[in-house]
């Protein structure tokens, strides 16, 4: 009986040992920021810039900033799934190439997903506490975000 | 003693299927950085993504801005045009208006009967309508304006169809769905008659607009909570 049990221990030990070989790409620009980047496309104050940084971008963006467990399997590739699910629904590296439709939809969209406490996710704040937007922040980053929706909506 | 050889047995053997596992993982990938190559060998072309006029080889930079061509241009469309021809004359370009406004109507008319189930299942026909719709006979000009309107409406659209269950994340997506819906008949046209209705009282008055084949107020921001909520703008 014992030798069953140690048999699937072995195995399963053996398994997580070879998945550590796996280590795709990593989602990061070093520092070849993009001309279409959000905060070329408009001018972003520093604090809010800061904010996004912190609370969006290791999803949204071409530059994840990895903690260390990022290296172990296979939480490194639930990591990138979200990664992936993220940028393709809102990615301030890319910005500058959706329509003038589209960044207003987005920034719309923002707005919405953070005002209802869905963004950022309840997940990821669980393991990144100063991504948690305090009401402070959170006033500052809609305040900015629903200033530049307005002037975007005013000139269409 | 015969233990120790049977767990080597076991250990060697869980090592090679990892390999194994491991080997064919890669041969994957292999074959997927073949297959650019093989398009390449075909001479795909690229566009820029912001001026898709411009064209060239992978890698190439594009002439007003400067950045990379990376766009790849399907080629076949240019091929089977001729036959397409034919057809567009037979359909044209507002009954494809004319199918999406019903599509989206469908949407509209499960919100207003707080049927979040059947809004996600309208949307994933109007999203349907949306990819099968023929854009060779636009203009253009008003091609771009069609594609960014239709790029923003399918991600909406695609959005009310993920969340059957969330009925308030799937109106904050049409309120935009009818953003763009309003622009599209305001720029091709539609032989429906349409009317386009406003309730002030959602998302503080900012986005609380929808179309409506009808005169009657229905509105599909409240549901039975405040149905006859809202006033119409205007006839389109």
């Amino acid at each position: 009986m014992s030798s069953i049990i140690k048999k699937i221990a072995l195995s399963g030990i053996a398994i997580f040992l070879l998945m550590q070989l796996y280590q795709p790409e990593r989602n990061l620009d070093y520092v070849r920021v993009s001309p279409l980047h959000f905060f070329k496309t408009f001018s972003v104050p520093a604090k809010v810039q800061g904010i996004l940084k912190t609370s969006c971008f290791d999803c949204h963006s071409n530059n994840t900033n990895y903690p260390w467990y990022s290296y172990v399997q296979p939480v490194r590739m639930l990591m990138d799934s979200h990664i992936n699910e993220g940028k393709e629904n809102l990615n301030f590296s890319e910005f500058g190439t959706y329509s003038k439709r589209k960044q207003r939809t987005k920034l719309d969209r923002m707005i919405k997903q953070i005002k209802s406490d869905e963004m950022p996710l309840a997940s990821y704040t669980i393991l990144h506490k100063n991504a948690i937007l305090s009401n402070e922040n959170k006033a500052l980053l809609l305040k900015w975000i629903e200033k530049k929706s307005d002037s975007i909506s005013a000139n269409n | 003693m015969k233990n120790l050889i049977k767990m080597k047995k076991i250990i060697l053997s869980t090592v090679l299927m990892a390999i194994v596992v491991v080997g064919c993982n890669q041969k994957n990938k292999q074959e997927e950085s073949v297959n650019p190559e093989a398009t390449e060998n075909t001479s795909q072309l690229y566009s820029c993504p912001m001026h898709p006029e411009v064209t060239g080889k992978q890698g190439e930079e594009c002439s007003k801005c400067g950045m990379e061509l990376t766009e790849p241009v399907a080629q076949t469309e240019a091929v089977s045009e001729e036959v397409k021809t034919e057809k567009v004359a037979a359909t044209p370009f507002s009954a494809t208006v004319d199918a999406t406004v019903n599509d989206y109507l469908k949407v509209k008319n499960a919100l207003v009967k707080d049927d979040s189930n059947g809004a996600a299942a309208a949307a994933k026909v109007l999203l349907a309508t949306f990819n099968a719709a023929n854009t060779t006979s636009i203009d253009a000009k008003l091609k771009k304006e069609y594609i960014d309107i239709a790029d923003d409406a399918k991600e909406h659209a695609e959005h009310i169809a993920d969340n059957s269950g969330k009925i308030a994340h799937q109106r904050e997506h049409f309120a935009l769905l009818s953003r763009d819906m309003n622009d599209m008949i305001k720029t091709f046209g539609t032989n429906k008659k349409l009317y386009q209705d406003y309730c002030p009282m959602y998302d503080q008055g900012k986005s609380g607009y929808w179309i409506s084949e009808s005169k009657e107020i229905k509105n599909p921001y409240y549901g039975s909570e405040m149905l006859t909520c809202g006033g119409m703008v205007k006839e389109l």
